[in-house]
C-alpha cells in the first residue's frame, strides 16, 4: 500500500484515470456531434476556435495532472517526463489558465459588446495571450526556482501563491460574469456560463482542498491515494461541465443535442422574433407600382423589394439589396431593447461591414468606420449613413434596368393575377377552381401561365 | 364480342395514328431545337468574351461607355450629382481647417458657409431637388472662394472625383430647363459600378461584318466587388486592364489608407496568376493620362512606394514623357515577374489612354481588335 502510495499503480488511480478519460471523451462528443447530428457548417472566426482551445487546455490539464501527480508507475528519465514540465508548464499556462483565459475572453467579448455597446477594441486572438502572460510568467519563476522535490510535491510557502494565482482567475470571471448579470441574453449565453461557474466553483473547492492535502502531507500515504483520486475525478467533472459551445453566436448556439427542441432558423429575424421576417402574407392588398416614384419608397413593400431582390443578385449586385432588407428588420425591433438589437447590429456588421466580410457591400472608408468604431451597437441611425449611399448607388446602376427586366414584368403579371383571383375569390365563393375552364389544359401550378397556354393549345389541336 | 374487339381496334389505330401523327410533330419540333441549339453553340463558339478589370475609379466603366457609343447604342440619361462635389469640397475645407496649423487659409466667408451647410444637407437626401438657375449660381459662388480653391489643390487626400472640376465649370449650362447631357457629360459623369454589365456587339471595320463578336463585361473594382469577377473568368478571349496612372498619390475610396497605385499593382499581379488566365491576351490600358501631363510636373512619381526610384531629369514636355515611360517600364516588369514562364506567349499590349478621349479610345478600340484577330489566325494555326 505504502509503495503505490509512493510511486502510482494503486487500484484507484487506474479507477481516477478511467473516469478521466471517460470524462474526455464525453467532452469531445459534446462538441463534435451538433456538427455530425445537424451537419452545420462550422463558423469562423472566435466562436470555433475559443471551444477548440478549450478542449485542448482540458485534455493538457488532465494529462498534467495524470503525469505529474504519480498516478501511473514510470521513472521520470527523460526531460519530457520530469515535474517541472508538467507541474509547472502544461498545467498552468496550457491547461487550466488556458481553460479560464477563454471564457474570460467570452465573458469579455459579451461584457463590452452588451454592456458598453460596443465592439471590442481587442481582438480574441490577442487577448488571449495577454491574460495567459502571468500564467506564463509564473512557470518560468517555479522552472528557475525549482522547488519541487522528487515527487512533484512543493511545500507550503509555495502552495500560497500558486492558489491565489487559480483563485484569482476565477474571480475575474466571476466578476465579469457579475457585470453582465443583468443582461437578459436571448440565446442561453448567461445560462451556460453560470452553469459552469456554479458547477467548477463547488468542484473547484474540492479540487483545490485535495490538491493542498497532497501537496503538504506526503506521507500519509491513504490520503496522498484518496486526494490524488479526488483530485483528477473533480478535475474531470471540471472541465467536462464547463464547456459550452455557446459564444454569444446565437445561429450556432441554437443548435444543441436536445432533440425536443430542433429549432433552426434561416434568418437572424426569425431567430430574433421580429414580425412579419421573411413571410409574404397572402391577404396583403398589393399597391400598384408606380415606377416614377423614389426606390427607397418603393422598396418599402416586401414584394417588391423580394422581386428587386432577385433581379440585382442576377446582376451580382444582390448584397445591397440583402442589406437594406436586413437593416429593414433591424428598424423593427423597439428602441428600447437594447439586446436584440446588438444581436442583430452584429449580426449586420459580421455579414455585411467586416472588410472581407461574405457579402460585403460598397461603402466608403469613412462611413464604414464610423460603424465599426460606434459608440452605440444599439443606435437606431446606426446604418443610415451606409443605407443613403448604396440608395445612391442602387438608383445609378440597377433601378433603369430593372423596369425593363424579366423580373419586372413576371412582378407585375403575379400582381395582377393575385389581384383577380382575389376578385374572383370574392365573386364566386370557395367553388373557384381554375382547372374546370379548360378539360385540355394540363396541370399548371402557376395561374397566370394557365390562360395563356390553354389558348394557344387550343388553336393548335389537331382534333382528328 | 368480335364487334368489341373491332372497336377496341378502332380505338387502337385512331390512337395510333393519333400518336403518329403527335410523333412527327414532335419528331419536327425536337429537330428544330436542336437545330436552334447547333446554331448557337457555333455562334457562341465566335463570340469573344472581354472583361474590363482594374480597380476602382481607374476608367473601367468609362470605356465602356464609349464601346456602347461606338457600337450604336445611345447614351443613358445622365443624373448630374451635383450637391456631391461640393459637399466633398466644403466638407474637407472644414476638415483642413480644423486640422492644419496654417488653417486661415481654408476658413470660407460666412454667406458661403450658409450655402456649403445647405448644400451638404442637400448630398445628405436620397433625391436631389431639380438643379435652378439660384442653386447654380449660389455653387460657383461656393467653387470661387478661394478657401474652397485652396482645398481643391489638395483634392487627392479627399475623396474628390477627377471631374468635378469639369462639372464646377459647366454649372450654368447643367441648370439650364432644356438641359440636355452631352456626349461629354455622360463620359465624364461618375458613379461607382455594382455588379457586372455586359455588352454583345461586332466590331465593324474595313471588312464589314467580319463575323467576329465581342461580349465586353464591365464590373465594379473597389475590394467588395472583386469577389464577384471570379463568375466572369472562364474562357476569356482578352482581359483589358485599366489602371488609373494618375493616381499614383491618392488613397482608395474603401481604404484611405492604401495608396491606389500599390492597390493596382498588387491587382494586376493577382489578375495575372490566376489560373483560367493562361491563354488569355492581356491589354493594359494606361488610363487618365490627361491627368498625369497635369500632375508629374508639379507632385512628384516618388510619393509612391513603387515609384521610390524615379529619377525626374528635365522639365515640361520631356519630363512627362520621361515619366510615362518609367511608369510603362514599371508596368512591364511587373507583367514579366507576375507570368510564368509558360505562360510567356501570351499576348501583352500596353496602350496609353484618355478614356473621355473618344478618338483615341475608338483608334484603340482597333487595335485591340487587329491584335485579337492576329492572335485568332495565329491560334488556328493561320498565320
Amino acid at each position: 500500500m505504502a509503495s503505490c502510495a509512493v510511486e502510482g499503480g494503486c487500484p484507484t488511480d487506474y479507477i481516477a484515470i478511467s473516469v478521466a478519460t471517460l470524462f474526455f471523451i464525453l467532452l469531445l462528443s459534446r462538441f463534435i456531434l451538433p456538427f455530425i447530428v445537424h451537419k452545420v457548417p462550422h463558423t469562423k472566426g472566435s466562436g470555433f476556435w475559443i471551444p477548440v482551445i478549450h478542449i485542448f487546455a482540458s485534455f493538457n490539464l488532465l494529462l498534467s495532472l495524470v503525469m505529474s501527480v504519480n498516478f501511473l508507475k514510470f521513472k521520470r528519465r527523460h526531460w519530457w517526463q520530469s515535474c517541472y514540465m508538467w507541474a509547472a508548464w502544461v498545467e498552468g499556462p496550457l491547461g487550466f489558465g488556458l481553460l479560464l483565459s477563454c471564457r474570460i475572453a467570452q465573458a469579455f467579448q459579451l461584457y463590452y459588446i452588451f454592456v458598453r455597446r460596443r465592439l471590442p477594441p481587442i481582438r480574441s486572438y490577442i487577448f488571449l495571450p495577454l491574460i495567459l502572460l502571468p500564467w506564463i510568467a509564473g512557470a518560468a519563476f517555479i522552472h528557475m526556482k525549482k522547488p519541487l522535490n522528487h515527487r512533484c510535491h512543493t511545500g507550503a510557502p509555495w502552495i500560497i501563491p500558486i492558489v491565489c494565482l487559480h483563485a484569482l482567475y476565477v474571480a475575474i470571471l466571476v466578476g465579469f460574469l457579475g457585470a453582465i448579470r443583468h443582461i437578459e441574453f436571448r440565446f442561453d449565453e448567461l445560462k451556460d456560463l453560470l452553469r459552469g461557474i456554479v458547477v467548477s466553483a463547488s468542484s473547484i473547492g474540492v479540487w483545490v482542498f485535495a490538491y493542498i492535502l497532497n501537496e503538504i502531507h506526503d506521507e500519509i500515504s491513504w490520503l496522498q491515494v484518496v486526494s490524488r483520486f479526488l483530485l483528477l475525478v473533480t478535475a474531470s467533472v471540471l472541465v467536462l461541465v464547463f464547456f459550452s459551445i455557446s459564444s454569444s453566436e446565437p445561429l450556432l448556439s441554437q443548435i444543441s443535442l436536445k432533440k425536443r427542441e430542433p429549432k433552426e432558423f434561416e434568418t437572424m429575424g426569425q431567430a430574433l422574433g421580429i414580425p412579419d421576417s421573411g413571410l409574404l402574407l397572402q391577404r396583403e392588398p398589393t399597391p400598384v407600382i408606380d415606377p416614377n416614384e423614389p426606390l427607397d419608397k418603393l422598396l418599402l413593400d416586401k414584394r417588391f423589394r423580394q422581386s428587386f431582390m432577385a433581379f440585382a443578385d442576377s446582376c451580382l449586385a444582390g448584397e445591397s439589396v440583402h442589406f437594406y432588407d436586413e437593416v429593414h428588420e433591424h428598424e423593427k425591433i423597439p428602441v428600447d431593447d437594447h439586446v436584440r438589437r446588438i444581436y442583430m447590429a452584429r449580426h449586420i456588421i459580421e455579414k455585411y461591414i467586416v472588410a472581407g466580410a461574405s457579402m460585403e457591400v460598397n461603402i466608403s472608408h469613412r462611413t464604414r468606420q464610423e460603424i465599426l468604431t460606434t459608440p452605440d451597437l444599439a443606435h437606431p441611425d446606426l446604418f443610415n449613413n451606409a443605407i443613403n449611399e448604396l440608395m445612391q448607388l442602387l438608383k445609378m446602376n440597377l433601378a433603369k434596368d430593372y423596369w425593363s427586366s424579366m423580373f419586372f414584368i413576371k412582378f407585375r403579371e403575379e400582381a395582377s393575377t393575385r389581384s383577380t383571383s382575389h376578385d374572383l375569390e370574392h365573386m364566386t365563393g370557395w367553388n373557384f377552381s381554375p382547372r374546370l375552364s379548360s378539360v385540355h389544359c394540363f396541370d399548371d401550378p402557376f395561374h397566370h401561365e394557365q390562360f395563356s397556354k390553354c389558348s394557344s393549345h387550343n388553336s393548335h389541336d389537331p382534333d382528328p | 364480342m368480335l364487334s368489341g374487339l373491332v372497336e377496341n381496334m378502332g380505338l387502337l389505330c385512331s390512337r395510333n395514328r393519333r400518336y403518329s401523327a403527335a410523333d412527327s410533330e414532335e419528331n419536327a419540333q425536337t429537330a428544330e431545337i436542336e437545330r436552334r441549339i447547333e446554331q448557337e453553340t457555333k455562334a457562341e463558339k465566335h463570340i469573344q468574351k472581354l472583361l474590363l478589370l482594374g480597380a476602382g475609379e481607374s476608367g473601367k466603366s468609362t470605356i465602356f461607355k464609349q464601346a456602347r457609343h461606338t457600337n450604336g447604342s445611345p447614351f443613358v440619361k445622365v443624373i448630374v450629382l451635383y450637391a456631391d462635389n461640393a459637399d466633398i469640397l466644403y466638407d474637407g475645407s472644414k476638415e483642413l481647417a480644423q486640422n492644419e496649423t496654417d488653417s486661415t487659409a481654408y476658413v470660407l466667408s460666412s454667406e458661403h458657409k450658409d450655402i456649403g451647410e445647405k448644400l451638404s444637407e442637400i448630398g445628405g437626401r436620397l433625391d436631389y431637388p431639380r438643379l435652378t438657375k439660384e442653386l447654380a449660381q449660389e455653387i460657383e459662388t461656393l467653387w470661387k472662394d478661394p478657401a474652397i480653391q485652396e482645398t481643391c489643390a489638395r483634392g487627392s487626400e479627399l475623396q474628390l472625383p477627377d471631374c468635378a472640376q469639369y462639372f464646377m465649370e459647366n454649372l450654368h449650362r447643367l441648370s439650364d430647363t432644356n438641359y440636355i447631357p452631352t456626349k461629354e457629360d455622360v463620359l465624364y459623369s461618375r458613379v461607382r459600378t455594382t455588379g457586372v454589365v455586359e455588352i454583345q456587339f461586332s466590331p465593324v471595320g474595313e471588312h464589314k461584318k467580319s463575323g467576329e463578336v465581342y461580349r465586353l463585361f464591365d464590373v465594379g473594382g473597389q475590394r467588395n466587388e472583386r469577389r464577384k469577377w471570379i463568375h466572369l473568368f472562364e474562357g476569356v478571349t482578352a482581359v483589358i486592364f485599366c489602371a488609373a496612372i494618375s493616381e499614383y498619390d491618392q488613397t482608395l475610396f474603401e481604404d484611405e489608407q492604401k495608396n491606389r497605385m500599390m492597390e493596382t499593382k498588387e491587382l494586376f499581379d493577382w489578375v495575372l496568376k490566376q489560373p483560367c488566365f493562361e491563354k488569355t491576351s492581356f491589354m493594359l490600358f494606361l488610363n487618365k493620362f490627361d491627368i498625369f501631363e497635369k500632375k508629374v510636373l508639379k507632385v512628384p512619381l516618388n510619393v509612391c512606394e513603387w515609384f521610390k526610384d524615379y529619377q525626374p531629369g528635365s522639365t515640361g514636355k520631356q519630363e512627362i514623357e520621361h515619366a510615362y515611360e518609367y511608369v510603362k517600364k514599371k508596368f512591364e516588369e511587373l507583367y514579366f515577374q507576375s507570368t510564368a514562364p509558360d505562360r510567356v506567349d501570351r499576348v501583352f499590349k500596353i496602350y496609353r489612354t484618355t478614356a473621355l478621349d473618344q478618338k483615341l479610345v475608338k483608334k484603340t478600340f482597333k487595335l485591340v481588335d487587329e491584335t485579337l484577330r492576329r492572335r485568332n489566325l495565329f491560334e488556328a494555326g493561320l498565320l
